[in-house]
C-alpha cells in the first residue's frame, strides 16, 4: 500500500477535490479545475478558509468540481464580483477564488469586473476564456479575435476586448495570461495569485472543444500551442520552502515577493519583461495581438496598492464575527442622540 | 402696527405656502419658520415640494399649523409667500380670495389681487445692504421676519431655530438673525393692518423633536448592527445612506478603532444588491437603500436571495414612477413590485413604517427578520416620510437582543441538528439551518439553480416542487411574527379604512372629514406584508372596507384580493389616487365618499 502524499498542513490532495464535472469531455475548463486543486493543495491552504465564487456559464459551473470542502456561491450572470465584494466585507479573512468566463466577464459583467479592480478587492479572479458562449451553444463572445472563426458560422469581424490590457489600464495589482494546456505556467501563476493580497486577474485561454476547437479559431488547442509567446518561465517557491534550497537557474531571472512571503521566480526566455512596467506589458499585448499571437506569463504586478478593506479601515475581527455588544450601540448612546436632537 | 381689534383670530390652524426657486437657500429659511413654530409647541408639519434640479426650478414649501394635529398639506394656502418670478402669476391666480400674500418687491412683478391682503418688502435690496454677495440666499430670511411679525412668532423660538439650522456657524447665525430682525422691523413699520392668522404657544412635549424618516431608518440600521452598506445615489434615498455614513464614526468603532460597518458606493444598483447578498451569505448584516428604479435593477438578485435563502435588507424610499417619473415627488407605487420582486414565484417580507419612530424600529428589526427567515426583507418608505421632518418623542432602544437566526457556528451545534441539510426543514417551520463560509461546517455551493435538501444540484420535479412549496410556507409563517396592524375601531363597525405608510400623516383629517358626514369609521394601518391575520379580522368585522393608498391601481387592494377568503371580497373597495403631492385629506376623503355612494 502506498503512503498518501500530504501537503504542508497534512492534508491529502483528495481533500481539495470536488464533484464530477458535467462539462464536455476534453474541455479546457476541467484542466483549470485540476490546476486549481493542485495549486491550493501545494500551497497548503486550508480548504475551509477558501470561498469559491462564480457567475453563470460553463466556467462558472466549475466550482462544483473543485474544493468540495469549501463554501461557494454560483451567483448570477456577470455579477459575481459584487457578491464577492459583499462577502469580502463581511469576512475579510476568507480567501476568494473566483471563476468566470469571457461572456460572464467581458460582456454582461464588464462593469462589475472593472469596479472590483478599481477597489483592488482581495481575490483571485480566473477568466476561463474560450471566445464563445458554450452553454447557449456557441455564440461568439466579446473576447474573440478579429479574423478568428468558430466551428460553425461566419468569421468574427469585431475587435476583441483584451481583459488583461483593460485590467492593466485600470491599475489592477496582478495581471497574468495563461493557457489551460500550460500546466506548469498556470499552476505557478495561480499559486502566486493565491499568495497575493489584492486583485489577481488571470486570463486563461481555455479552448471550447465543442464549438471553437477548429484550427481557424484563435483559441483552439492547436492554434494556441503554435502561437503562444511566453514572457518567461515561471517557478513558484512557497513561503514554507527555504529559498536557499531551490536550485538557482542558469540564465537570468527575477524574483517577485508575494504578500504571504512566497516567491514567484521569472526566468528570462527572450526579451526581458519587467512586470512592474505597465507600458511594457501593454506593449507586449499589443504586439502579440497584431501578429494574432497570445502573450502569456505575469504581465503586470504592483504590490503597493491598498485593498478595499484596508481603504475602508475595517476592524481586525471579520465583521461577521463581531458580537452584539460590538454591533449595537448602547442605550446610553441612544439617549444622548435623542438629547442632541432635542437640543439639550 | 396694531392688529385690528375686531378681526377674528385664527390661531394654529392655517397653511403657509412658500414659493421659491431651487438652490436659493430657501430651505434654510423654511426650516427656521417650521422649527420656530415647533419650538413654541405649535403642532406643525412641513412638506418640501422640490423639483428634479439643483438650481433654478420652482420649489414650494408647505407649512401646516394645526391644533388638531392635521399633518396633510391643507387644501389651500392661507398665507402665500411669493419669491419666484417663474411661478408668480400662476401662484397668485390660484389663490382663494382673502389669502394673505407676502412678496418680494424686488422681483418687480405685479400683485394684481385686490381681494387678497398683500404685503410687499424689498427683500433683495435689504439683503444687499447686509452682504451683496449673499443677497440671493439671505433675502429669504426677510420673509421669515415678515411671518414672525404677522403670526406673532417668538423671537426666542426664531433664535433657537436659527441656531439649530446653522449649528455652530457663528457668522451665518449673526447675518441671518440680522436679516430676520430687519424683516420683522420693516413689517412692523411699513405694513398697514394685521392678518387673522397667528400662532399661539402650546405646552410642548419637552421630549419632542423633528426628524426625517431617512435619518430615523439610518440610525435604526446602525442600532441593528449593520455590517455593510452598499448604495448607489438616487433621490429620495441618498440621504438615508449619507445619514448612515455620517453617524457611523460616532457610533460604531471597533475595539481597535477600525470600522465595524463597510460602506461601499456601488457602480450601480445591481452591484449594490449583489454586495448585500454577498455580505448576508458570509454571515454579515448587509443593506442597501434605493428607490423604485433601483429595485427594478436589483430584481434578479432578489430572486436569487429568495431561492438560495440568503438574508439581506433593502430599503425602498418610493418616488413617483414608472421610469424616472416624477423623481422628487411621493408615491406608494412600488408595493406590489416589492412583494413579488423577481422572476418565477417569489414573495418577500415588506416592513411598512408610518412614523419616524417606526422608521427607526424597522431599521433594526429588518435585520432580525432577514436573518430569521433567511431572505430579503424590504423596508418600504416614501419621499414624504423619508425626506420631510416628522415629530417623535425620541427613539426607543431595541427591546430584544439581535436575532441572528438559525446559524450553526460550531461542530457541536451542527451535530445537534438531526439530519442536517442546508435546505432541509428540520423544525417544520420551513426555515432550514445554515453554516457560514469559513466555518468548514458542511460546505455547499450556493446557487440559483435547483437544489435538493442537501444543497446538491437537482432538476428533479418532486425536489423542485418541494423546495418552492417550503419557501412559500416559510414566508407565510412570518405573517403573525411581523408587526401587527394598528387598529382604531369604532363600536358601530360600519366603515373600515385600511391604509399604510405615510397615509398615516393624513388619516386623522380624512377620518374627521368622513365622520363629519355622519359615518362611523374605523381604521387599520397595515405595517407589514405578508399581512397579519388581524387584518383579515378587521375586514370580517366591518360591513364595508376601503383600501386607501397613494398609487393608481390599488396595489394593496390587489394583494388582499388575491389572498383573502373569497367571501370577504365583496366588502373590499379600492380608493387609490396619486399625483405626486402628499395626500390632501379633502381629495382622498371625497374619493372615499364617492366610492361609498356608488356602492351604497
Amino acid at each position: 500500500m502506498s503512503v498518501m502524499k500530504l501537503n504542508v498542513i497534512d492534508l491529502e490532495k483528495s481533500e481539495y477535490t470536488g464533484g464530477k464535472s458535467s462539462l464536455c469531455p476534453g474541455c479546457g475548463h476541467d484542466q483549470i479545475s485540476k490546476i486549481i486543486i493542485q495549486a491550493a493543495w501545494e500551497n497548503g491552504i486550508s480548504p475551509e478558509g477558501i470561498a469559491k465564487m462564480s457567475g453563470i456559464g460553463c466556467s462558472s459551473k466549475t466550482p462544483a468540481y473543485f474544493l468540495g470542502k469549501s463554501h461557494g456561491f454560483n451567483t448570477v450572470h456577470g455579477r459575481m464580483p459584487s457578491v464577492t465584494t459583499g462577502a469580502s466585507m463581511a469576512n475579510k479573512s476568507l480567501s476568494f477564488i473566483a471563476v468566470s468566463g469571457d461572456g460572464d466577464t467581458a460582456s454582461i459583467g464588464i462593469g462589475q469586473f472593472i469596479h472590483a479592480i478599481r477597489r483592488n478587492l482581495d481575490m483571485v479572479y480566473i477568466i476561463e476564456n474560450n471566445g464563445v458562449y458554450g452553454l447557449t451553444k456557441g455564440q461568439y463572445s466579446a473576447t474573440v479575435e478579429k479574423g478568428s472563426k468558430k466551428k460553425k458560422g461566419t468569421m468574427n469581424e469585431q475587435p476583441p476586448i483584451d481583459l488583461c490590457a483593460m485590467a492593466i489600464n485600470l491599475g489592477c495589482s496582478f495581471v497574468a495570461r495563461s493557457f489551460s494546456g500550460s500546466k506548469k505556467q498556470l499552476t505557478a501563476l495561480i499559486r502566486a495569485a493565491m499568495g497575493h493580497r489584492g486583485m489577481a486577474v488571470i486570463d486563461v485561454i481555455s479552448p471550447c472543444v465543442t464549438f471553437a476547437n477548429n484550427d481557424e479559431s484563435y483559441k483552439s488547442y492547436n492554434y494556441v500551442k503554435e502561437n503562444d509567446e511566453v514572457l518567461h518561465m515561471l517557478d513558484y517557491i512557497p513561503h514554507f520552502t527555504p529559498i536557499e534550497e531551490v536550485d538557482i537557474p542558469e540564465g537570468e531571472y527575477d524574483d517577485i515577493q508575494m504578500f504571504d512571503g512566497s516567491t514567484l521566480r521569472l526566468e528570462t526566455v527572450g526579451d526581458d519583461h519587467d512586470p512592474s512596467d505597465a507600458v511594457s506589458a501593454l506593449s507586449a499585448i499589443h504586439h502579440a495581438e497584431k501578429e494574432n499571437k497570445h502573450v502569456t506569463g505575469l504581465l503586470y504586478y504592483d504590490d503597493s496598492m491598498q485593498t478595499a478593506d484596508e481603504e475602508l479601515g475595517l476592524t481586525e475581527t471579520p465583521l461577521s464575527a463581531l458580537s452584539e455588544a460590538e454591533l449595537r450601540p448602547s442605550e446610553a448612546e441612544l439617549a444622548s442622540i435623542n438629547a442632541a436632537f432635542r437640543g439639550a | 402696527m396694531e392688529k385690528q381689534e375686531t378681526m377674528e383670530r385664527i390661531c394654529n390652524d392655517f397653511t403657509i405656502n412658500i414659493a421659491t426657486a431651487n438652490g436659493t437657500g430657501s430651505q434654510s429659511a423654511n426650516l427656521i419658520v417650521l422649527n420656530s413654530m415647533f419650538q413654541m409647541g405649535v403642532p406643525v408639519s412641513g412638506k418640501n415640494l422640490f423639483p428634479s434640479n439643483i438650481s433654478g426650478l420652482p420649489t414650494w414649501f408647505i407649512i401646516r399649523a394645526s391644533d388638531r394635529g392635521y399633518q396633510a398639506p391643507g387644501d389651500k394656502a392661507h398665507i402665500q409667500v411669493l419669491m419666484n418670478k417663474d411661478t408668480w402669476q400662476k401662484d397668485l391666480a390660484g389663490l382663494e380670495s382673502g389669502t394673505v400674500v407676502i412678496y418680494n418687491e424686488d422681483v418687480k412683478l405685479p400683485v394684481d389681487r385686490d381681494d387678497c391682503p398683500s404685503f410687499g418688502m424689498p427683500m433683495t435690496k435689504m439683503a444687499r445692504g447686509i452682504n451683496p454677495k449673499l443677497a440671493r440666499l439671505m433675502c429669504n430670511m426677510y420673509y421669515v421676519g415678515a411671518l414672525a411679525h404677522l403670526l406673532d412668532i417668538d423671537d426666542a423660538a426664531i433664535s433657537n431655530a436659527l441656531e439649530r439650522q446653522f449649528k455652530g456657524k457663528e457668522k451665518a447665525i449673526e447675518l441671518n438673525l440680522r436679516a430676520i430682525g430687519e424683516g420683522r422691523t420693516y413689517a412692523e413699520e411699513n405694513w398697514e393692518g394685521g392678518i387673522p392668522y397667528c400662532v399661539e404657544a402650546r405646552d410642548k412635549n419637552p421630549d419632542a423633536f423633528l426628524v426625517e424618516g431617512n435619518e430615523a431608518v439610518a440610525l435604526g440600521s446602525i442600532f441593528g448592527g449593520i455590517n455593510m452598506l452598499s448604495w448607489y445615489p438616487i433621490t429620495p434615498s441618498s440621504s438615508l445612506a449619507e445619514s448612515i455614513i455620517e453617524w457611523l464614526p460616532k457610533l460604531r468603532e471597533g475595539d481597535d478603532g477600525g470600522a465595524t460597518c463597510a460602506v461601499i458606493q456601488a457602480e450601480d444598483e445591481l452591484a449594490a444588491a449583489g454586495m448585500v447578498i454577498g455580505a448576508g451569505w458570509a454571515g454579515g448584516r448587509g443593506m442597501t437603500c434605493t428607490s423604485g428604479p433601483g429595485i427594478s435593477l436589483m430584481s434578479e438578485f432578489i430572486g436569487l436571495a429568495y431561492f438560495a435563502e440568503v438574508p439581506g435588507v433593502i430599503w425602498d424610499v418610493n418616488r413617483v414612477g414608472p421610469s424616472t417619473g416624477l423623481p422628487t415627488r411621493t408615491q406608494q407605487g412600488d408595493l406590489s413590485m416589492l412583494y413579488e420582486a423577481s422572476h418565477g414565484d417569489t414573495q418577500h417580507i415588506v416592513l411598512i413604517p408610518g412614523t419616524v419612530d417606526e422608521c427607526f424600529e424597522y431599521g433594526w428589526r429588518a435585520f432580525d427578520y432577514a436573518e430569521r427567515f433567511q431572505t430579503i426583507v424590504f423596508g418600504f418608505s416614501d419621499l414624504d416620510l423619508g425626506m420631510n421632518r416628522w415629530s417623535t418623542a425620541g427613539f426607543q432602544y431595541p427591546d430584544s437582543p439581535m436575532d441572528r437566526g438559525k446559524v450553526l457556528r460550531t461542530q457541536d451545534e451542527l451535530d445537534a441538528v438531526a439530519n442536517y441539510g442546508r435546505y432541509r426543514d428540520v423544525d417544520g417551520d420551513g426555515i432550514p439551518y445554515r453554516t457560514l463560509p469559513g466555518s468548514g461546517l458542511d460546505p455547499v455551493l450556493y446557487r440559483g439553480t435547483g437544489h435538493d435538501e442537501d444543497g446538491v444540484y437537482s432538476e428533479d420535479p418532486d425536489v423542485y416542487y418541494a423546495t418552492v412549496s417550503r419557501l412559500r410556507r416559510k414566508i407565510d409563517g412570518a405573517r403573525d411574527l411581523l408587526p401587527a396592524p394598528v387598529v382604531r375601531e369604532e363600536e358601530e363597525q360600519q366603515i373600515g379604512v385600511i391604509y399604510y405608510g405615510s397615509v398615516e400623516n393624513s388619516i386623522t383629517e380624512i377620518d374627521d372629514m368622513l365622520e363629519s358626514t355622519g359615518l362611523s369609521v374605523s381604521t387599520c394601518r397595515v405595517r407589514a406584508l405578508p399581512y397579519h391575520s388581524e387584518v383579515e379580522g378587521f375586514i370580517e368585522r366591518h360591513d364595508k372596507v376601503i383600501v386607501l393608498e397613494i398609487n393608481r391601481d390599488g396595489q394593496l387592494y390587489g394583494i388582499l384580493r388575491k389572498e383573502l377568503p373569497v367571501d370577504l371580497l365583496p366588502r373590499l373597495h379600492s380608493v387609490a389616487y396619486t399625483d405626486g403631492i402628499p395626500p390632501r385629506a379633502r381629495v382622498y376623503a371625497d374619493k372615499i365618499l364617492e366610492v361609498l355612494e356608488v356602492t351604497a
